[in-house]
């Protein structure tokens, strides 16, 4: 009768309580947070699984909060609770146009952060800003605390380095570099309800004289099993001022690094020329915001 | 593994048996007997399934009944006025020919709902976004967006006064 196969359903109501059940069953449980991807997963058989730890309420797993060196935020915090923070925007607004470009509005009422990063799909929408951002993931288990960096979380389609009984607790992003600027962008079939084709954040620092590049990130998801971070865009920009020469030089550089495969919503060849459009369209728009930042 | 939970479904405890696959859509509609609530797609997509929790829309149809428990459900039958007159955004729906066949319309009624809670002078564009979510394939939204404004509105007045 039940459309989902059976499982134990477990709600723990601390962080302790779901440390401890990972410790003794993590090998054969999935973590339920807003369920959006993995009740769809459980409908369409693509798993199965003996236990549910439902995680969505675990206060202490939520919330935003800022710090002297920037802000952290709760595995568990909603996707919306993220693009409705008039508090994010103004330094981290590259997440929070992310977060507001996920799924639909209830969507993001269910999902939270953590879910979209642990659930590594080469197709999310946060986790390339979340890298762009220096974010740092914060693990746990009964083991111990460990941190990673947003970039090396994800390992391929749906792998990640989370072990079996430990799970991800919080974000954290340092406060923006000064005479920086962090932009993010993405193109897909449609406005809402879509799966990125491709999508790009940019972080670009300036030095003191706001012209010259003293560092730059270019993320850009999609495009392969796990988000890219550039090499090939920073060595050509750093200890430069843009210039339309060095813009175009940026766009085909990014797209000799993107590795993307041809799928339902895009062929590998389109993917390329956007990555070389956003590439060229992000830069330009962080390395601007940067000089007035 | 049958359990029997509590759900707060438009203010009224719920004594409920389920087992820990059942979904919150399914208990709704077949064990409470609300069936206001609309099954579509059942994969998240199409909202016609929309409840608020809490206040905020979310899908019945990939929401466990057990992980709804100590919380405040809202479906369409929550919506309307103690005397059983219509709630304004119900009004407005049928003034503006919003509704068609039906499906749609009770996801679309919550989603917008709480679109106007939250956010009682919506841009045209918050509007569209905020229903995103909801699929209708009769009318052409253009009706649907004129009622959500309109009632919109007549919220914002009436705070202005």
């Amino acid at each position: 009768m039940n459309i989902l196969s059976n499982f134990q359903y477990h709600a723990p109501k601390t962080k302790a309580e779901v440390l401890e059940l990972l410790a003794d069953i993590g090998d054969r449980s999935k973590m339920l947070a807003g369920g959006t991807d993995l009740i769809i997963m459980l409908k369409e058989k693509m798993i199965e699984t003996e236990n549910i730890i439902n995680i969505g309420d675990v206060e202490e797993l939520a919330g935003i909060k800022f710090t002297d060196e920037g802000v952290e935020i709760g595995a568990c915090t909603k996707i919306a609770d993220i693009e409705n923070s008039t508090e994010l925007v103004k330094d981290y607004n590259a997440l929070v146009h992310a977060a507001g470009e996920l799924g639909s509005y209830q969507v993001r009422t269910m999902a939270t952060l953590g879910g979209n990063i642990s659930h590594s799909s080469p197709a999310g929408e946060t986790p390339t800003p979340l890298a762009a951002l220096n974010a740092s993931v914060v693990i746990e288990s009964k083991r111990g605390t460990r941190v990673v960096k947003a970039e090396d979380f994800i390992l391929g389609n749906r792998k990640n380095v989370l072990e079996k009984d430990e799970m991800l607790t919080k974000f954290v992003i340092p406060a923006p570099a000064a005479n920086s600027a962090t932009v993010y962008g993405y193109i897909g079939l449609r406005n809402a309800m879509e799966i990125d084709a491709v999508n790009m954040a940019v972080n670009v620092e300036l030095e003191a004289d706001k012209k010259t590049v003293k560092s730059v990130k270019l993320v850009m998801g999609s495009v392969s099993p796990k988000p890219i971070v550039s090499e090939a865009v920073p060595a050509l920009l750093v200890g430069k001022e843009l210039n339309e020469d060095l813009v175009e030089k940026i766009g085909e550089a990014a797209m000799s690094e993107a590795k993307p495969i041809s799928d339902i919503r895009a062929s590998a060849e389109y993917r390329k020329d956007v990555v070389g459009a956003l590439a060229r369209r992000l830069t330009k728009e962080a390395y601007e915001l940067a000089m007035e930042a | 593994m049958k359990q029997i939970i509590t759900l707060n479904i438009n203010n009224q405890n719920y004594d409920v048996v389920v087992t820990p696959m059942d979904l919150l859509v399914d208990v709704i509609r077949k064990t409470v007997g609300l069936t206001g609530t609309k099954k579509g797609c059942g994969q998240g997509d199409c909202g016609a399934c929309t409840v608020l929790i809490d206040g905020k829309p979310e899908l019945s149809c990939i929401k466990l009944a057990v992980a709804s428990v100590g919380k405040k459900i809202t479906t369409i039958e929550g919506i309307a006025n103690e005397d059983g007159t219509l709630h304004p955004i119900q009004d407005a729906f049928l003034d503006h020919g919003a509704v068609q066949c039906g499906f749609c319309t009770p996801g679309m009624i919550l989603s917008a709902k709480a679109l106007v809670d939250r956010n009682p002078n919506p841009t045209q564009k918050e509007i569209k976004t905020a229903i995103s979510g909801n699929t209708c394939r009769c009318t052409g939204y253009i009706n649907i967006i004129e009622a959500i404004e309109s009632y919109a509105n007549s919220v914002a007045e009436k705070e202005a006064k």
